[in-house]
């Protein structure tokens, strides 16, 4: 268990952790973002509650 | 690789929320159970453990301090503040709460802190206290408890009690072998208090010398939860140690 | 009821939710009675009348217990099964099991108020309930997962709504949080003992405490958003994709901030500062869903004057958005040292619950209740009138807790000139009768607008009832 140790240490967590939130946080947007086709597939869908009646 | 996908399949939606709402308490909690500094080892000068369980009228003073609701106005946590330490004492240890089922640290203060309150008033404040808060403190808003005085306490289930906290792992003791120990680990005088074939009979012969309720004859409620108060952060005696061995945990 | 089977009615598994919104509306009336009884113990503390089963200690779960799991978990029952139905375009899968959901529900309030009264208690804030209670929640939860899932697996429509993902986080979050939290060692029917004890309990039961706010007070509440503020203001969501990624942050942030309800304490530093963190970045995904709902209402804002349902809405999500700023700023280790153990945490915790989750559940339930009965609500000036007595409640409340709550935390670390304490702690609860009495006011009046909507509510379904069936079915619609 002693390299669980490892990442109790600022100095190490600190940055890695950093590195890869913020390249997720990236990634999302320009998935989500990036592309405009893909947006308008993604947001096909906003219409179901008004159409339910 | 594509969204839709996840929000037309709900057997892998279910599966990804599963795990995104696992990682947070894996990743925070699971370690604390491994890592050694989570709760200090402190002993005395004999390599004695200064924090032990609770004694068979402590635990059940504690069991009505839970019943009463006292944690939700009153907490068990001194932090390490200036002004803390100045009105309530040495910030508390994790080692300190280490047999607590459950903790009471508690997240408000109505009341003041009670972690370190054990010794600081009499017997005989306490439970003019308890019965009736605002004759020793006119400003207090907490409610009378009168009939902490007038109830008998039940004793008949102390040892079932015990029997339960000692499979959750606190070292009360059943047989020759886990007595033995526990005069290593704790002194022999406690030991003797955390032997569960002798809770009912310990139980009350602490009420009785201890005179909590100010009344040898009887054992009522009151008796237990001002043993178990009167105990309340006074197991470490901070005198004997190195504060600054207590830094590097926090 | 159920004989009156009209239109949509036949479609759908109404009944369910027209028990679960009716037991809603009693659970909060109830349950923020108790909180006004409280609150006024506080500040006149001889209304505990030397009775131990209504001191403060006792009775504060059972307000807790019936305003969240009463009050809260019966609107998001009753949301939940109307909205799996309409977005899925399909029954709920079974009615046995869903009336055994309320009825066991319904079960396990009364008993937990029970045991809190009579002082059955673990001891754990939000989970005082003993073990049998527990196993009960445990079935009756499974129970609900399998309505719900089951009902989503049989939808006509192949996509899942978004209003369906934050109940289903919900549903699985709440399991997980529940069981983890509850383990214990039985030692009556009445009494058991936790099995962690100290520092991981403590971390145990914030990262349950913490997360029963995160999903069943906010997560959950978010999905019954997401399919009413489109509802009734007749527009789609401003942006879907915006929904998508503050789910997965959102669920996902969230469960790594529970230890910022113990920072200082003696839990190694690290949780404390990883759940700082995550609670500065959970800001982000808050707002997220705040802008999504209230950009959904741009452009129909002349619908604020005329609708109070909109009205309800509008000022849930900036509630929602305002507390969701308080949180994250009271986990900042040096505005925590302040804030905790004051009330200003019970400030913050009520504009989130009265503010946020009371008004959207209000909003939801108003709109609702004249599509369940198939008629028109008795009133749509008390609607208004509720409006205003709610949002003038919560702001009388979370100011007395600012005020209050500030001034504990300086009067705590006041010095005098020789650098010795400058208070006694009495003093500062002298110091806070006034803020207590106006505490105990606004509370009173946020009640007063719950039980006029009791009244408007009871009223709407008995003129529902004394109508000839599929009356006011074309205009329900």
């Amino acid at each position: 268990m002693e390299w669980l140790m490892w990442f109790t240490r600022f100095e190490n967590t600190k940055p890695i952790s950093l590195l890869i939130f913020f390249i997720t946080f990236c990634a999302i947007l320009f998935y989500v973002f990036g592309n405009k086709k893909r947006g308008e597939r993604l947001e096909s869908y906003k219409n179901m509650p008004l159409q339910d009646d | 690789m594509d969204h839709g996908k996840i929000e037309k399949n709900l057997g892998l939606m279910l599966v990804l929320t599963m795990f995104a709402i696992s990682i947070g308490g894996l990743v925070e909690i699971v370690p604390l159970f491994f890592i050694k500094g989570t709760v200090e080892d402190v002993r005395n000068a004999d390599g004695i453990k200064m924090v032990r369980p609770y004694s068979p009228l402590e635990q059940r003073g504690r069991d009505i301090y839970v019943r009463e609701g006292c944690y939700l106005c009153h907490s068990q946590m001194i932090r390490p503040f200036r002004d803390e330490s100045m009105r309530y004492g040495h910030y508390s240890l994790a080692a300190e709460s280490q047999y607590d089922h459950p903790f009471q640290w508690g997240s408000k203060r109505t009341g003041p802190d009670l972690a370190r309150v054990g010794k600081k008033y009499s017997n005989e404040w306490q439970v003019q206290h308890l019965i009736a808060p605002r004759s020793m403190v006119p400003e207090s808003v907490m409610p009378n408890y009168p009939w902490l005085l007038t109830t008998a306490l039940d004793t008949s289930d102390v040892a079932d009690r015990m029997t339960a906290l000692r499979v959750t792992g606190v070292p009360y003791s059943v047989n020759k072998a886990e007595f033995d120990n526990n005069v290593k680990e704790f002194g022999a005088d406690v030991a003797k208090q955390l032997h569960i074939p002798d809770a009912q009979k310990n139980l009350i012969e602490q009420a009785q010398t201890g005179k909590y309720d100010g009344n040898a004859a009887d054992v009522t409620e009151m008796d237990a939860l001002v043993a178990y108060l009167q105990v309340l952060g006074t197991m470490v005696d901070f005198s004997k140690l190195d504060n600054d061995n207590f830094v590097k945990f926090r | 009821m159920a004989s009156v089977a009209i239109g949509s009615g036949e479609q759908y598994n109404y009944d369910i939710v027209r028990k679960f919104t009716i037991m809603a509306l009693i659970w909060g009336a109830v349950g923020m009675l108790v909180g006004v009884f409280i609150a006024s113990e506080l500040a006149w503390p001889f209304l505990n009348f030397d009775i131990p089963y209504i001191t403060f200690g006792r009775l504060r779960p059972v307000h807790t217990g019936a305003v969240i799991f009463g009050f809260g978990g019966s609107a998001l029952f009753a949301t939940s099964y109307y909205i799996v139905q309409r977005t899925c375009q399909a029954r709920l899968i079974s009615n046995g099991m869903a009336s055994f959901t309320f009825w066991g529900w319904q079960a396990i309030i009364v008993l937990a108020a029970l045991g809190d009264v009579m002082g059955y208690s673990q001891g754990r804030e939000y989970a005082e309930m003993e073990w049998p209670v527990d196993l009960l929640i445990a079935v009756v939860w499974v129970t609900y997962a399998i309505v719900y899932i089951g009902t989503i697996m049989k939808r006509k429509e192949p996509h899942i709504y978004v209003a369906n993902w934050f109940y289903l986080s919900f549903i699985l979050a709440t399991a997980l949080l529940h069981i983890f939290n509850n383990l214990a060692i039985p030692v009556s029917l009445t009494k058991s003992y936790p099995l962690f004890a100290g520092a991981q309990d403590a971390m145990t039961q914030w990262w349950y405490g913490h997360n029963a706010v995160g999903f069943f007070l906010t997560a959950a509440f978010l999905g019954m958003m997401y399919y009413f503020v489109p509802k009734q203001a007749g527009r789609p969501i401003y942006s879907y994709r915006l929904s998508i990624v503050h789910f997965w942050a959102l669920i996902f942030m969230y469960m790594w901030a529970g230890s910022h309800h113990l920072h200082w304490t003696a839990i190694p530093d690290w949780t404390s500062t990883l759940a700082a963190t995550f609670s500065i970045m959970l800001l982000m995904p808050s707002w997220g869903g705040m802008i999504n709902g209230i950009m959904t209402m741009s452009g129909a804002w002349d619908k604020l004057r005329t609708d109070p349902i909109m009205r309800f809405l509008i000022v849930a999500l900036s509630f929602y958005g305002m507390s969701t700023f308080e949180g994250p700023m009271m986990s900042l280790k040096d505005v925590n040292a302040l804030s905790h153990y004051t009330d200003w945490t019970i400030g913050h915790v009520h504009s989130g619950a009265l503010g946020w989750v009371a008004m959207i559940s209000f909003g939801a339930i108003y709109h609702m209740l004249p599509r369940l009965w198939d008629t028109k609500m008795h009133s749509a000036k008390l609607i208004n009138v509720h409006f205003w007595l709610a949002t003038i409640g919560t702001l009388l409340y979370i100011t007395a807790m600012w005020i209050s709550g500030i001034m504990q935390g300086l009067m705590w670390r006041a010095y005098d000139d020789y650098g010795n304490l400058q208070y006694s702690f009495a003093e500062s609860v002298a110091a806070m009768h006034p803020y207590y009495a106006m505490r105990a006011l606004g509370g009173a009046v946020f009640l007063t607008g719950m039980l006029l909507m009791l009244y408007n509510c009871f009223m709407t379904i008995r003129q529902a009832k004394s109508m000839p069936a599929g009356g006011l079915a074309a205009s329900a619609a």
